[in-house]
């Protein structure tokens, strides 16, 4: 099969499902300019009625898509970087997760919002985030987090076919990360983990940039742990059952999380796995996540995000 | 401007013009930047940069964070007897944010001592002012909220300096705040690395060359030569200066340490 980049994944996704559906349409700071290559040749292709380049304002432009999106649209709002959408936070966590429930129903909010999350480049506090879980925080806006190419196109061409809104992180580590995309139309189901290596004594669950931190580490114990890497791909809806089938045969589980640790998604599946699967566990469950610190920038980054070497740590501190 | 008028430095070139301008020295800028603990901020930054002698209170990669921030200094200006200005420095597309209009607001309502400057160099990443603003003055603004607006020649740094100089006296007068636009030009690509595009067209070489016909440093020197306030040797020496003072910072920079992690808990809680 051929293989592209991740975000040659998300540009494949745009232009497939704009072709579709030409409710589609993509909104955003220096869009048409390409800000990040997944919009690099949208603007020649579909024109500017249909990829718009916004003034810098946030609020106003998700809260126009949130409207957009009830009245016939289908919207794809690309905030730049994920940290920027606490400039809209009413518009992305309030208005757009809660209208159809506070409206009995009546109406759908089929809007999409991502952004670049993440950390790695030493960029500090603001655009370094990866903020999962002020957004699981929110119910009524799915969560979508591709580690490869492949989920990274699936998963976007399923949000933009959601009829909920949805929250799509593309990680900056990520986006120039290779791998096999079939050039068939093809969606992925949100709430369906994959198993992105199989193994016998560790059940880790990472999801976004850390799965390929988790494969990594993976790799360097073969023959030493075996170690299986599960990666849910979206947070919200989440695939407990497959974690739970993992752990079953490895009663052991390290959650990777970039998030800050605190109230993160790693502390919720801890506690869903104590709940549902407590007998399961030989080893208390070890999480990896970013110290509940600012991300700092520069050389200070590495001491608060995740890294192999504290994942590792993990894994061998349960892998008695 | 005085030692202690509080400034907001515009986020582009984060801060260093502003900084130079009011005399700090920029090589705590730079080891800054090169994440060292001999940085304004400790290194923890890498962007962010702060003196708190010369009235920087801080810096923000968010666009738009300093309009209410500089309403909170203008607070504290008006409340606290030390006859304090604030200048809000911003882009043209920071002029976007909601922020400004709220912050005008409150501004104006209180009639707080604020200078709001506008950086216009008309380019917002690959946005042409002309498509994320609707009126050709960004000036324009300041009517709505009773404030006077006015737009100068942004490559002329006379007239910069004299249109901020009547509004910090007004300011520090009490008679409020008041908006300048300074249009001026984007001499490089928004970001290093990034191309330079307009829309969808990259800017051309030729496109450089008319800009720097009016480059403000040098139409400066220039003015000064003709008025006779400087000769070209003396500009010379001041260049030389220059050149050495940016080697220094370099070596500054160079000869600091990266922070120890024991200072994430040091600065995360005052106590």
């Amino acid at each position: 099969m051929r293989e592209i980049q991740y975000h040659k994944a998300i540009n494949e996704a745009f232009i497939e499902e704009m072709e579709r559906d030409e409710t589609v349409y993509l909104m955003g700071e220096s869009l048409r300019g390409a800000n990040y290559p997944h919009s690099e040749g949208l603007a020649k292709r579909f024109g500017d009625q249909r990829v718009l380049d916004t003034p810098i304002c946030e609020a106003a432009f998700c809260g126009a898509a949130v409207a957009s999106a009830m009245t016939g649209y289908r919207p794809i709002v690309d905030l730049m970087f994920i940290d920027f959408m606490y400039t809209a936070a009413d518009e992305i966590l309030l208005k757009a997760p809660q209208w159809r429930f506070m409206h009995g129903g009546k109406v759908n909010v089929p809007v999409v919002f991502m952004g670049a999350a993440g950390g790695g480049m030493k960029l500090a506090n603001e655009h370094s985030q990866i903020p999962s879980s002020i957004i699981l925080h929110s119910p009524g806006i799915k969560l979508a987090v591709p580690s490869t190419p492949y989920d990274a196109k699936g998963l976007m061409k399923t949000a933009i076919r959601d009829n909920n809104p949805v929250m799509y992180f593309w990680h900056k580590q990520l986006m120039a990360v290779t791998g096999e995309v079939p050039e068939e139309d093809y969606t992925i189901p949100f709430g369906v983990a994959d198993v992105k290596r199989e193994g016998t004594d560790v059940t880790v669950v990472a999801y976004s940039y850390m799965v390929q931190l988790a494969l990594e580490v993976a790799k360097k114990l073969e023959g030493e742990i075996s170690v299986e890497v599960v990666d849910p791909r979206t947070l919200e809806p989440f695939d407990l059952d497959a974690v739970l089938k993992s752990v079953e045969k490895t009663n052991r589980l390290v959650i990777v999380d970039e998030d800050t640790e605190r109230c993160s998604f790693a502390s919720e599946l801890a506690a869903q796995v104590v709940d549902k699967g407590f007998t399961l566990l030989d080893e208390p469950i070890k999480r990896v996540c970013a110290g509940n610190y600012p991300i700092p920038g520069g050389y200070m980054e590495q001491h608060v995000l995740p890294s192999v070497e504290k994942i590792e740590a993990a894994i061998r501190s349960v892998a008695v | 401007m005085n030692d202690d008028d509080f400034v907001f430095p515009a986020v582009r070139g984060h801060g260093l013009p502003h900084l130079i301008s009011k005399g700090v020295d920029p090589k705590y800028y730079l080891a800054e930047h090169c994440g060292k603990s001999t940085g304004s901020c400790g290194g923890v930054s890498t962007y962010h940069n702060i003196d708190t002698e010369h009235g920087f209170f801080g810096l923000a990669g968010t666009l738009g964070t300093g309009f209410p921030i500089s309403v909170g200094y203008g607070m504290t200006s008006k409340w606290n007897g030390k006859q304090q200005v604030v200048v809000s420095c911003f882009g043209d597309g920071t002029s976007n944010r909601g922020t400004l209009h709220e912050s005008f607001l409150m501004a104006a309502n209180w009639k707080l001592p604020i200078v709001w400057v506008c950086e216009n160099n008309q380019l917002s990443m690959y946005v042409p002012v002309k498509d994320h603003h609707p009126v050709e003055n960004i000036a324009d603004l300041a009517f709505g909220y009773g404030m006077p607006g006015e737009v100068v020649d942004g490559q002329d740094v006379v007239a910069v300096a004299k249109a901020v100089d009547k509004a910090v006296a007004r300011a520090r007068a009490g008679e409020g705040p008041s908006l300048i636009e300074c249009k001026t030009e984007r001499f490089v690509t928004h970001s290093i690395g990034l191309p330079d595009r307009i829309d969808l067209e990259d800017r051309t070489k030729d496109d450089y060359v008319e800009l720097k016909k009016r480059d403000p440093v040098v139409l400066f020197q220039e003015k000064l030569l003709k008025e006779g306030v400087l000769t070209q040797k003396e500009m010379e020496r001041i260049d030389q200066e220059i050149a050495v003072e940016i080697d220094a910072a370099e070596a500054f920079a160079d000869a600091g340490s990266p922070p120890d992690p024991s200072v994430l808990d040091d600065y995360l809680y005052a106590k």
